[in-house]
């Protein structure tokens, strides 16, 4: 009980946080996708470390096209 | 020690000039100059054959043409190492030489350039002055632009990752030590990402305050006529974007057939420039399509000293 309100305090932050690291790695890898893009080596340079950001990037990717049942789930409306 | 940058339309005797100053300067201190033109010509102008490592020509004159190919590849083959060693799984699967594909990144080559720039400059410093041969107009001006793009660029990706390793930290702070799961670096010394921006941008800031300073000048070589004026004026206005120190003019290839032309692209550049750079005017030297003996670095007007003089 405990961990599950502790969860869903944490929720909110949670999406923020993903969505805050969804721009970072579109911001930096960017080009690779047909965006305007830092210069190309700073992307090279980081991707190393990327693990994490790319899958979201991934994630958000998919769900793009079902923004609003996310936005449901998010916020707790059934 | 002192950086001079020699710039100009493809064509009008950057090299040629560059080269002539450098060898000046050799006869009383240690000078390198470093052809950066994919077209390399610094060779053909010594008579000699040059490669991507310095070559005595004297005691005090070192010649090196950079190999943009070679950098481009070296640069990325450290990168692809760290991806594989950070993905090492993959090599289980021979999936990692994959990552080689990078290699086709557009816009590796002026880093590379830069990079190269950027070794010479740190380790080189044995060497009283080093002359650096530019590629032409456009290639130039995209990489010498490079350090200020890039750290406007990491500012940026900063500050978003602050905000998420805050993000991160609160989360960890709510969900409290032991129901943590996988923790994630929320710690500014910890994140990889972070630490490595960070790095980043002290090396492009002190770059940049290298290549804005006192000890940096970029001369510009320019003909007598109105395609080379022209490209002059779009790199003087360039240069000052990017709050470079242009310090000299070189009128290069002046005839008597086009002394009153050189006049005039003179008059023209002075009012553009709208200051008191110097002006120097080299002569088209004929003794050289008469094929007598003479190296073509061995001109008589005296590059070297208005060059010292600009940079005390």
């Amino acid at each position: 009980m405990h961990i599950m309100h502790r969860e869903n305090a944490a929720a909110l932050t949670i999406v923020e946080m993903e969505e805050l690291e969804n721009i970072f790695s579109l911001l930096l890898l960017g080009s690779f996708v047909g965006f305007p893009s830092p210069p190309t080596f700073l992307a090279v340079e980081l991707l190393p470390f990327m693990e994490k950001e790319l899958k979201i990037l991934h994630k958000r990717a998919e769900d793009s096209s079902d923004m609003l049942a996310e936005l449901c789930g998010t916020l707790g409306i059934d | 020690m002192k950086i001079f940058f020699f710039t100009g339309k493809g064509g009008v005797g950057k090299s040629t000039i560059a080269a002539a100053a450098a060898w000046q300067l050799s006869q009383d201190s240690r000078v390198l100059i470093e052809s950066l033109d994919p077209a390399h010509n610094l060779g053909d102008i010594f008579n000699v054959t040059l490669t991507d490592r310095k070559t005595r020509f004297t005691d005090n004159l070192y010649l090196k043409e950079v190999d943009l190919q070679k950098l481009s590849r070296d640069y990325l083959k450290r990168e692809i190492d760290v991806l594989s060693g950070t993905y090492r799984y993959l090599q289980a699967l021979n999936l990692d030489n994959y990552f080689s594909v990078l290699k086709y990144s557009p816009g590796i080559e002026e880093y590379a350039l830069l990079t190269s720039i950027e070794d010479t400059i740190r380790s080189e410093t044995e060497f009283d002055y080093i002359i650096f041969d530019t590629p032409p107009t456009g290639l130039t001006l995209r990489f010498l632009a490079l350090p200020k793009v890039t750290i406007t660029w990491i500012d940026r990706l900063i500050q978003i990752r602050k905000r998420i390793l805050e993000k991160r930290y609160t989360i960890q702070k709510i969900r409290g030590v032991e129901n943590a799961g996988i923790v994630l670096s929320y710690d500014e010394q910890d994140d990889d990402v972070l630490k490595r921006l960070q790095s980043l941008k002290y090396n492009y800031v002190s770059l940049s305050a290298i290549l804005e300073g006192r000890d940096c000048t970029v001369a510009l070589v320019f003909n007598p006529d109105i395609l080379s004026l022209r490209e002059s004026q779009r790199l003087i206005d360039g240069l000052r974007e990017l709050n470079l120190p242009l310090r000299l003019m070189v009128n290069n290839k002046v005839t008597d057939e086009n002394g009153k032309m050189a006049d005039e692209v003179e008059t023209i550049m002075r009012d553009y420039l709208k200051d008191t750079t110097p002006m120097e005017r080299v002569r088209f030297s004929p003794s050289l399509i008469e094929g007598k003996e003479r190296h073509l670095f061995d001109i008589s007007e005296n590059i070297a000293s208005k060059l010292i003089e600009q940079c005390i």
